[in-house]
């Protein structure tokens, strides 16, 4: 037993006290300090979202935040339209209630599509592009150019999504008729970030994400090997589409305002940055690098107004060119040579190692 | 009938616009593969070269244009030395470093000429009026000029030794060194083409935009739309697939939003990448 923990990851450790530093947080902070890390733990689930894609299987999507946004603006249609036509529509000349709105009405099925909306256009942009023989780098520029695309067309659809302006005045989340309190919030998605967290732990350590490693390694080997990474990578990518459309939708009561800021290019940028800082493949530098920027983001902001920015792309910079790794996963690798053994570390046991010609048979029967 | 003639027209010289604004980014990604997400913001630069030569000295606009490109080119040259070479090889990393780039360029730009818009003037005036369908003139001058650039670069590619050694090291790069030829410097030269072309895009793009310090992100996409219905390597086919994308927006805009027509025209350049992944316009694969 205490071997079993000496031998846990650096990276464990570090999760278990970020844990106990989000548990605790509201006991010493103050009401707005907790409404921010609401909102700070929401792109922690974000950026998870993102780390089983690009950490796990290397499928960097440049476009992230249109799944955040479009789960995002599904609720938020839901709140507005709850109560018939709201008021942006109306100065738009719209009286009556398209049929995709009158199906928002019904916050359970809303709900459901702020999962299934996302799932839906990962599914069909995955299809496509991952089927397609075409050079790896694409999938880069195509989720860009429609992270950009929606961004410009929400924008566009000022009748049924407020332009630019985007739709505000949301109501914080209720249960039960009562509307819960910021306290209550913070711990309600403190939970489901832990849920978040347990699943794709779960799913980067089972086969499946055996296999996603090696997608990322090496994909001609994998189809050596008689499998279809075409079907993995679809998978994953849904199932990352859904999750990040589960913090677009936590995220409208908490910030009871969305706007295509949410949807677009810039914030798919802020969480490609969070996963580039804190190192990707390990979950751990997903959150921690959400956590440091996002921070770093509102207390720098309050100074230093846009020019936040600036700190923020040098630091990318910084961080690309010196330590590719990112923060966490320089970490791991400083702990492995000062301890000198093979930590059993995720993001190091590469399909390179997994899948060679001695052990070839005993990983084909294990999958 | 006439509304979709006149769009048609209209179609030529945005085509023009995206084919000048596209080519340095095929050449950087097709032959060096560098995805330079900072080539929106090398546009920008040459644009405000631009607003400076001519609206603030006063200058003629043609000595803008060549300012821009040999700016940028030199800027391009220190970009390469200082971080992409570092990271050759390494298309996330060099996505990743460029990205940020991108951010630093626009803040610096925004920090110090401020965030609001510019304007430069158009440099030729008047326009063609053809039965009830009005052509600025400038507009015929960046369609001409663009066929000038198109034939220019397919020149220095296919006739002069220079060329001939980048083709050379993009085929088979340690061969080439074998040969003796210098590839760090062909390189080098390679990205300071693809910047200096992108300056030179920003300098005729700007009468025609504004110029804002974000203005770079909308070629960006464009531009990669671009290169990648038209085939990853091939000039040639930058220039058809810029002509087909700028003609099928420009035709259904007339009839609907433009950004609706926009996404129908993404979501048709999917579903073709799907059936031909090596672009519409090239038939030789590598």
């Amino acid at each position: 037993m205490l071997n079993k923990i000496r031998n846990l990851g650096i990276e464990k450790y570090i999760d278990l006290i970020l844990l106990i530093f989000l548990i605790s947080f509201p006991l010493l902070a103050s009401p707005f300090r907790v409404e921010l890390m609401s909102k700070c733990v929401i792109y922690l689930i974000f950026a998870l979202s993102l780390d089983i894609l690009w950490g796990s299987a290397g499928l960097m999507n440049l476009g992230h935040a249109m799944f955040f946004g479009l789960g995002g603006y599904v609720l938020a249609l839901s709140y507005a339209v709850k109560n018939g036509v709201p008021a942006f529509m109306v100065s738009f000349g719209v009286t009556e209630l398209p049929w995709f709105m009158q199906i928002l009405q019904n916050q359970a099925v809303a709900f459901l599509l702020g999962l299934l909306v996302p799932g839906a256009v990962a599914a069909l942009l995955g299809y496509f592009i991952f089927t397609s023989r075409v050079k790896g780098v694409f999938f880069n520029i195509i989720t860009l150019a429609l992270a950009s695309l929606i961004e410009l067309f929400f924008n566009n659809q000022q009748k049924y999504t407020g332009g630019a302006n985007g739709i505000s005045g949301l109501p914080p989340l209720s249960f039960g008729g009562s509307p819960l309190s910021i306290l209550e919030t913070y711990y309600l998605v403190l939970v489901v970030a832990l849920l978040v967290y347990i699943f794709c732990r779960w799913l980067n350590n089972c086969r499946f994400g055996l296999i996603l490693r090696s997608v990322r390694e090496n994909e001609s080997r994998l189809q050596f090997l008689g499998f279809n990474p075409a079907a993995f990578k679809l998978v994953v990518f849904v199932v990352s589409g859904m999750i990040a459309g589960l913090s677009g939708m936590l995220y409208v009561p908490v910030n009871s305002f969305i706007s295509p800021n949410n949807i677009g290019v810039v914030f798919s940028t802020s969480v490609l940055v969070w996963l580039a800082v804190g190192g990707r493949g390990n979950l751990t530098g997903a959150m921690i690098g959400a956590f440091l920027i996002t921070w770093m983001e509102s207390l720098l902001s309050e100074r230093l107004d846009d020019s936040w920015q600036l700190v923020l792309g040098a630091v990318m910079l910084i961080v690309v060119v010196f330590f590719p790794k990112g923060i966490i996963g320089t970490l791991i690798d400083w702990r492995k040579n000062k301890t000198g053994h093979q930590q059993p570390s995720e993001c190091d046991d590469s399909a390179e190692q997994a899948i060679t010609p001695d052990n070839y048979n005993v990983i084909r029967e294990k999958v | 009938m006439e509304l979709l003639l006149s769009q048609l027209i209209n179609g030529v010289s945005v085509s023009a616009m995206l084919f000048i604004a596209a080519l340095g980014l095929v050449i950087i990604f097709g032959l060096m593969d560098v995805v330079n997400m900072a080539h929106g913001d090398l546009i920008m630069l040459g644009a405000y070269i631009t607003y400076f030569v001519t609206t603030v000295f006063h200058a003629s606009f043609f000595l803008a244009m060549a300012v821009a490109f040999i700016l940028t080119a030199l800027f391009g040259v220190v970009i390469e030395a200082t971080l992409i070479k570092k990271l050759y090889g390494k298309v996330a990393e060099t996505l990743l470093a460029t990205f940020a780039l991108s951010i630093i360029i626009q803040q610096v730009v925004r920090m110090t000429m401020g965030p609001e818009d510019k304007f430069v003037g158009l440099p030729i005036e008047g326009s063609l009026t053809v039965g009830s369908i009005v052509i600025p003139q400038y507009n015929l001058f960046l369609i001409a000029i663009s066929i000038l650039i198109l034939l220019a670069t397919l020149g220095l590619f296919f006739k002069t030794s220079f060329g001939m050694q980048l083709r050379a090291v993009t085929k088979n790069r340690s061969m080439s060194q074998c040969l003796g030829i210098n590839t760090t410097r062909i390189d080098s030269l390679t990205f300071a083409l693809g910047s200096g072309l992108a300056g030179l895009a920003g300098a005729l793009l700007a009468p025609v935009k504004s110029v804002t310090p974000y203005m770079g992100t909308a070629y960006i996409v464009d531009g990669f739309l671009t290169v990648v219905l038209g085939g990853f390597t091939s000039i040639i086919g930058t220039a058809a697939s810029s002509v087909v994308i700028s003609e099928s927006v420009t035709a259904m805009a007339g009839y609907m939003s433009e950004i609706t027509a926009r996404v129908l025209v993404f979501c048709i350049i999917i579903i073709l990448i799907r059936f031909k992944p090596e672009g519409l316009f090239t038939s030789e694969r590598r």
